[in-house]
């Protein structure tokens, strides 16, 4: 679903080497859960998954589409999720999720069946209306998982999507992620929350320094010389 | 094409706040006079500078009709138009196709580029008929109503109206989008900032310059005159631009011959509109991203420099003090908007001494008679008072905070000192402004030392009188809430309150002081009453500043 080969990206001209040569490879049909402490590169991986920066060096395949080559494919593949919800504040919540609809070619019967279907779920029907102004930032980034989920995409990305979630919301969205794996498609999501990770996840890569340092099954890297919980195993991988 | 319309549709809505709007006159309901009021004073201050504008197109006509091509209005008015297009236009399009918030959105989207950018294109391309619709339109109904030409010219008219921004923009457009490419304009984006708006004075400064040296007596025929006599130049910019022509042929040719040059343009501008798209298809995104890096030095700084960094102890208003300035210097938006008005208008104010020397001697030399002199004196501080007092640092000085304002309602310094380092910051930005002009005044109007010494004692004590009074509108109603440190200052109601406010006080001033003439008291018992009055409306004020502050950052919530 996901084929990253030596992918390399700097800043400041080669100052910062925030991804160096990372290999990566997701199935389809797993949740993958991206670690690595803060600064590791997870969100620039991530946004050069979806097309907002552009990689130095090597090749980012998605569901079979070379996200250089054939960027609209492998766009309409992803639904994207950043770190910080960004919405069009000057939108109500509806609008907003009409506009995402539309911009994937959703059928109209299935748009508002999807679209009630979620705001339901999160508890948004009587904000639905408001400006996404008038919104908390959970609010916010329920919108954008929302908009995100409309089209039912193949590879579903998040950046740190659990941050300023309720524990009501975030149980939700761990269903969600099951339920749409369950379905056939395939989770990428990055996280710094070990225990998410642990629970969750079928898959888990570690990244430190802009590397791919650790990647398997919970099991898999338990093995090794690695034991104990994740916890252990991520502070003992990522010390230095 | 759906895909197109959708994107387009919420980028009006967006642009416009057309949903904002409807939100705030159903849901929330308050402060529904603002958007009248900004409504009402485009309106007249618009009105004024169009008529006087129509005035002068119907002697650009009166001209053609002598030359025997009374069209030579309407190619006059889309001149001036495309190039006011394209200047204003070079600015919108760089932000909004590279500054834009919404670019994360969309990137990410199944869009493709020339999709993006067309719709930036024609929400920039509507914006701009707010300036051109008042440039056009008068010279259309001119030579409509003075020709005659028929129902067709109406009809076309409207289509070469509506179209006119198309050219200028995409040659702004073609020309940002290759810049993009070879720079990475997002580093020196401050930079960019500060030359634009060094361009803008000049212009301005400029365009003053020769409205000034427009000569006495009928303005029409001056128009006239220069119009006969630089007819060359109109054809000249004629062949450059040939779609001028067109457009204005298809207006004034009737018939067939109309409606050919009619197609003939609309050809063009589809031509160049596909050219535009495919061009972006190519290098928008390109320079799109590789603009997104922001450079962040990351030195570690040794002990020393930390230490140093962190000055030592300081009391709580010099260090909040400290803060406003570096703020404000750091960023070239406040610190154009504040210092470029405060430098130039005593400039412009006192430009017709420079522009026309004799007359103006005369009048200086009058000033200067001994029974002139306490109103030089006065008048003298009436421009400072307005000089200095025309920056938008105080009465957006909370306003600046936007989100970090909770910093300030966090800290352990009460909101009395916090205004105070305000107060501090905006009257020593106000000193530069009383500074320049006052020199100005010594220079121009020669006043003797005494008196100049007394304009800036009235000066420092009005503008302090100002500044607090325009602190107190901030206080009042602080616009917190902002994405781009622009729309702090530029779109901030509370700039227009200060220059009302301003205005009110230097009526005031005016009536007391020819109150105080009529009542025979001698010059010096008008400059120590105006300088108590001045001195206890401050200490009054800054009571009521220090209470309402007190009670607004407990009160406020961002
Ligand atoms: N826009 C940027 N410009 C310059 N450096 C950046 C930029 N974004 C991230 N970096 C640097 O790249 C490195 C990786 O950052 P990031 O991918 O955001 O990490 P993570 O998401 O894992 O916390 C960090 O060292 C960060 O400082
Ligand atoms: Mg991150």
């Amino acid at each position: 679903m996901v084929k990253i080969t030596n992918l390399s990206k700097s800043y400041n001209r080669g100052a910062v080497k925030a991804v160096d040569n990372l290999n990566l490879h997701v199935k389809p049909g797993e949740i993958f859960g991206f670690l690595g402490p803060n600064g590791a590169g997870k969100t620039t991986t991530i946004k050069m998954m979806v097309g907002l920066l552009n990689p130095d060096q090597g090749s980012i395949f998605i569901n079979d589409y070379d996200n250089q080559r054939d960027p609209i494919a492998a766009k309409r593949s992803i639904g994207y999720v950043p770190d910080s919800p960004e919405v069009y504040d000057r939108l109500t919540g509806l609008e907003y999720l009409d506009f995402m609809a539309n911009v994937y070619e959703v059928s109209p019967d299935e748009k508002k069946k999807r679209i009630s279907y979620f705001l339901e779920m999160f508890d948004l029907v009587d904000a639905a209306n408001d400006l996404i102004k008038s919104y908390s930032h959970g609010m916010k980034q329920k919108i954008v998982l929302t908009g995100a989920l409309l089209h039912n995409p193949a590879l579903w990305i998040m950046d740190e999507p659990m941050v300023g979630l309720d524990p009501r919301s975030s149980h939700l969205l761990k269903e969600l992620m099951r339920e749409h794996c369950d379905r056939g498609n395939t989770v990428f999501f990055s996280t710094h929350i070990l225990e998410v990770a642990e629970r969750l996840c079928d898959r888990i890569g570690i990244i430190h320094k802009g590397k791919l340092i650790a990647i398997g099954t919970l099991e898999e890297l338990r093995h090794g010389e690695h034991a104990g919980t994740l916890e252990n195993i991520f502070l003992e991988l990522t010390e230095q | 094409m759906k895909q197109f319309i959708n994107l387009l549709k919420i980028s009006l809505n967006v642009n416009f706040g057309i949903s904002a709007l409807r939100y705030r006159f159903t849901k929330e309901r308050k402060r529904l006079w603002e958007p009248v009021l900004i409504f009402l004073s485009i309106i007249v201050g618009g009105g004024s500078i169009t008529a006087f504008y129509t005035m002068i197109l119907q002697n650009v006509y009166m001209v053609g009709l002598v030359l025997n091509s009374p069209e030579i209005v309407i190619i006059v008015s889309l001149i001036i138009g495309q190039f006011t297009v394209f200047v204003f236009g070079i600015m919108y399009i760089i932000s909004a196709f590279y500054f834009s918030n919404d670019i994360n959105i969309l990137v990410p989207l199944p869009l493709k580029p020339y999709q993006v950018l067309g719709c930036k294109f024609i929400t920039i391309m509507i914006n701009e008929y707010l300036i051109l619709l008042p440039l056009l339109v008068p010279s259309i109904i001119i030579y409509g109503t003075g020709i005659k030409p028929g129902i067709a010219y109406w009809f076309k008219s409207v289509f070469i109206i509506l179209l006119s921004p198309v050219i200028p923009l995409i040659i702004a457009s073609v020309f940002v989008l290759i810049l993009m490419r070879l720079v990475n304009i997002r580093k020196s984006k401050d930079l960019l900032i500060v030359i634009g708006t060094l361009f803008g004075v000049l212009l301005s400064l400029t365009v003053n310059y020769y409205t000034q040296k427009m000569p006495d007596g009928d303005p029409g025929q001056f128009v006239q005159n220069l119009v006969s006599s630089r007819i060359d130049i109109i054809e000249m910019i004629g062949e450059k631009f040939p779609h001028v022509i067109w457009s204005t042929y298809s207006l004034s040719k009737t018939g067939l011959e109309g409606f050919i040059y009619f197609g003939l343009t609309i050809i063009v501008f589809i031509l160049a509109f596909a050219f535009l798209l495919w061009l972006g298809n190519q290098i928008f995104y390109r320079g799109l991203l590789s603009g997104q890096e922001v450079s962040s030095r990351k030195k570690r700084l040794s002990p020393e420099q930390i230490n140093r960094k962190t000055q030592g102890a300081s009391s709580p208003v010099t260090a909040l003090f400290r803060r406003e300035w570096k703020l404000f210097i750091r960023t070239p938006i406040y610190a154009l908007n504040g210092l470029a008005g405060m430098i130039m208008v005593p400039f412009i104010l006192l430009m017709p001494v420079f522009t026309r020397g004799e007359e103006m001697q005369d009048a200086i030399s009058l000033i200067r008679q001994p029974q002139f002199i306490a109103h030089a004196t006065l008048g003298s501080f009436g421009l400072i008072l307005f000089t200095a007092s025309v920056n938008i640092v105080a009465c957006t000085s909370i306003s600046r905070e936007g989100q970090t304002f909770c910093i300030s309602k966090m800290i352990l310094v009460a909101p009395k000192h916090q205004v105070a380092a305000k107060l501090l910051h905006g009257m020593s930005i106000s000193a530069i402004g009383i500074a320049v002009t006052l020199a100005l005044v010594a220079i121009v109007l020669q006043l003797p030392l005494l008196r100049l010494l007394i304009v800036l004692i009235l000066g420092l004590l009005g503008n302090l009188l100002l500044n607090i009074l325009n602190l107190i509108i901030d206080v009042i109603r602080p616009k917190l809430e902002w994405n781009n440190p622009q729309e702090a200052v530029k779109q901030n109601l509370n700039g227009f309150f200060s220059i009302l406010l301003t205005m009110v006080s230097l009526g005031c001033l005016a009536g007391l002081s020819v109150f105080l003439f009529d009542m025979g008291l001698s010059e010096w018992w008008i400059y120590i009453i105006l300088g108590v009055i001045a001195g206890i409306l401050s200490l009054l004020s800054l009571k009521v500043l220090f209470t309402l502050a007190e009670k607004a950052y407990k009160k406020l919530e961002i």
